[in-house]
């Protein structure tokens, strides 16, 4: 019931989809549109496992007062008031309908600058380390060193103006060597993504089964 | 010890927030002079353009807004890019994401696309507004192409002066937007669009849109466009190319664009806009087609950009020369860590 | 006025994170949990208005479709997680939407990631009207697209004519390959400054057009 069940579930499923795409007979084309029909709605319900766990660490760390708690104050307190003026008070900023609603201000004027600020200061970072621990200490280094300068270059218009070869030179470079290791790369991504199909079909790999109930 | 007072160690000891400071002012500075260095096509993104440029208003595009505001100042321009594309050919576009954050995403392009203030967008009509229309003696079609409405419409209603054209929700684009195990809900439209999205973002039955009644499931949609900042890209290509045929292109991260090349060599995507340059690619071909009156944020952008990768490659070979000049090679001489 | 007050604030917050540069202080680390908050109320209210409510709560509740209770009930199990006795029925909804999703997948990852993959890597050196660049550039696919593997492969000792050069010539394809991203890395970082550079010299300060 525990386990075994569950990994019948999914052997017996996994299986049959896989039939599904050689031999779509009527009775697996059915299977096939009630499963994409109605399992992307079974997921949706995930998303409480997401808002449980986030709320249940920062409501500790509020309870027991753990340092910094405050901060876990104001999760909580956005997490919940998202779908208080999302869901229950849809409510605009002035009352009127073509204004704004609290809703999309929050998300346009907070969530926006915030995220986008925060992805855009790996920029700083990028350029110390170009400074500090970029250095062609080997043959190999050297190479991969060229490599980037020369794509790096060709990709912004200024690298025109070092001679039409230097951009051409950078494109050459993204669309065979380049190329060439990507796919050996992109191959390796596809059977590994092969290998966990087969593994969680048959079993052999249960780390989604969790810890619970053992 | 003298050696380590060298010019080259107060160098690498330096407070790295000096170099922080000079990127900022390598971003901001260029800004003040605008350059509008040219941009020269390249094949990858030549490739969606053309594709998007044969298509009229009886095909269709999905655009999928794959990616969230971390990485939208190099996705964005993207999808308003080939948003303006689509509406300026009358081309009808399905708008979906892989998650809830790009549903505002896409709220925010057809807001800027349809911006009353700007000269050169489009006039939207809501699709409340235009469906319980009255039109007098003739009923509306219910499978109504654009040209169809927009000769119902303009009888009563004028088209602002500096505006591109009409772009009608339900007719034009519709935002159908989140939904969870995104590949699933690839193959679920390739049976069915509704099946998959009863209602569209604002919870209009999407049944009874001229659009969907006429790109009844994903296999009539002529082409699928992921902008993406992850390796959602790869769903496209697997559950929408390889399950029932959809043409595929890709406007991925600059983070990610070396990664697929390899699938436009293989010949399954139609073509491929990796970061900035990419977008400001198909910006500047808008522009020479006449679909825009000027290039959009990536382009000027890229002026910028050339300042900063020159910074990047000083910084780089400065480093470099202080290493050996330093004599950190050698062994016994290491570098000390600073902030 | 609301964008005006949504301006300011998106350029506070933009200022807040910048501060972190300096060094870590309590308003970026304000900024930082506001969006972990917001962030997942988003979440929350798409997946409900966008998923649940069209696709669940109204048929089932007020058209009556009552062949949804299995799918609200199997739904629900994911909240059985956070009870430790009973959380083991969480893996029901998990397997029936895994089992088969790995099934769906293996046949068409095959086809996209692995055998077009392997078959772009069989073409023709020469075609007519190739340059001499052109060449070598296919060449260097080839070679290097199984070489690169050669030097993947763990289970055989890169040693002798075939996995000794290979793997040698694959890392060098590899090494190339890193270079690009890496050039392309950095121009992706620094598009996304540039983006919230673009947001306050214009929106906020008004400095350039």
């Amino acid at each position: 019931m525990r386990r075994t069940i569950p990994l019948l579930i999914v052997m017996v499923g996994g299986i049959m989809m896989m039939i599904q795409f050689f031999i779509p007979h009527q009775i697996s084309q059915a299977v096939f549109g009630l499963y994409t029909d109605y399992v992307p709605v079974i997921a949706g319900f995930a998303l409480i496992l997401g808002v449980g766990s986030l709320t249940r660490v920062h409501y500790h760390k509020v309870r027991r007062r753990a340092e910094n708690w405050q901060y876990s104050l104001l999760v909580i307190f956005f997490l919940y008031l998202m779908p208080v003026f999302g869901i229950i008070l849809p409510a605009s900023l002035g009352g009127q309908a073509e204004e704004p609603s609290v809703f999309h201000f929050l998300y346009r004027w907070v969530q926006i600058p915030i995220q986008s600020s925060m992805f855009s200061l790996l920029a700083f970072y990028i350029a110390s380390a170009a400074f500090r621990a970029f250095r062609a200490r080997s043959a190999m280094a050297t190479v991969l060193m060229l490599a980037a300068v020369i794509v790096m270059m060709g990709q912004v218009p200024i690298g025109d103006y070092l001679g039409k070869w230097f951009p051409a030179l950078g494109l050459w470079i993204l669309r065979h060597p380049n190329l060439g290791g990507k796919r050996a790369i992109q191959l390796g991504v596809g059977f590994g993504i092969l290998a966990t199909n087969l593994k969680i079909i048959f079993g052999v790999e249960r780390n989604w089964l969790g810890g619970a109930g053992r | 010890m003298a050696e380590n007072n060298s010019i080259w160690d107060k160098l690498f000891n330096m407070d790295r927030r000096w170099i922080f400071l000079l990127m900022a002012v390598v971003v901001i500075i260029p800004f003040f002079f605008k350059m509008g260095l040219p941009i020269n096509t390249t094949d990858e993104v030549e490739g969606i353009y053309n594709y998007v440029d044969s298509l009229e208003q009886n095909d269709a595009v999905m655009i999928g807004f794959d990616y969230q505001p971390g990485t939208m100042a190099e996705n964005q321009p993207m999808s308003e890019a080939v948003m303006r594309h689509c509406f300026a050919r009358k081309v009808p576009v399905f708008i979906t994401a892989v998650l809830p954050l790009g549903n505002g995403l896409a709220e925010e392009a057809i807001a800027n696309l349809t911006d009353p203030d700007e000269p050169g967008t489009f006039q939207r009509v809501r699709y409340r507004e235009w469906h319980s229309y009255d039109y007098g003696q003739d009923s509306l079609p219910s499978r109504v192409t654009h040209d169809q409405l927009v000769n119902l419409w303009e009888r009563d209603h004028q088209l602002r002066e500096d505006a591109m054209g009409w772009v009608f929700e339900g007719v034009d684009y519709v935002i159908l937007g989140y939904a969870p195990l995104f590949h699933i809900v690839l193959l679920g439209m390739g049976r069915s669009i509704v099946s998959q999205y009863p209602a569209d973002l604002y919870g209009n039955p999407t049944e009874n849109m001229p659009m969907v009644k006429r790109n009844k499931s994903a296999r009539e949609v002529d082409l699928g466009v992921t902008v993406a900042g992850s390796s959602a890209v790869l769903w496209w290509l697997t559950y929408a190319h390889e399950s029932y045929g959809m043409p595929i292109a890709f406007g991925v991260t600059a983070v990610m664009a070396t990664d697929y090349l390899v699938y436009l060599q293989s010949g399954q995507i139609v073509g491929q806009m990796g970061g900035l340059r990419g977008a400001a690619e198909y910006e500047v071909m808008l522009k020479r087609d006449g679909y825009s009156i000027e290039e959009g944020k990536a382009f000027r952008g890229m002026d910028v950009q050339s300042i900063a990768h020159i910074l990047i490659v000083i910084l780089i070979v400065v480093g470099n020369v202080a290493y050996f000049a330093g004599g950190y090679h050698r062994k016994g001489r290491r570098l000390r860590a600073g902030r | 006025m609301y964008e005006q007050i949504g301006i300011w604030l998106a350029a506070f917050f933009t200022l807040a994170i910048y501060s972190f540069l300096y060094k870590e202080n309590p308003v970026y680390r304000f900024a930082e949990h506001v969006v972990v908050g917001i962030s997942l109320g988003y979440f929350m209210v798409y997946t409900y208005n966008n998923v649940l409510e069209p696709r669940l709560v109204r048929p089932l509740f007020v058209e009556g479709q009552l062949g949804l209770i299995p799918i609200m009930l199997l739904g629900l199990l994911y909240i059985t997680r956070f009870f430790r006795s009973v959380s083991w029925l969480s893996r029901y909804p998990i397997a029936v939407v895994f089992g088969m999703a790995m099934g769906l997948s293996f046949p068409r990852t095959m086809l996209s990631m692995v055998l077009r993959q392997a078959e772009a890597t069989v073409i023709p050196i020469y075609r007519t009207g190739y340059a001499w660049h052109d060449v070598l550039g296919s060449v260097i696919i080839i070679v290097g697209t199984l070489t690169a593997l050669i030097y993947f492969f763990f289970s055989k000792p890169h040693k002798g004519w075939f996995f000794g050069t290979g793997s040698k010539i694959g890392i060098w394809i590899i090494m190339i390959a890193f270079g690009a991203t890496f050039g392309f890395t950095v121009m992706g970082r620094i598009s996304l400054l540039i983006g919230r550079v673009q947001f306050l010299l214009t929106d906020w300060l008004h400095l350039i057009e």
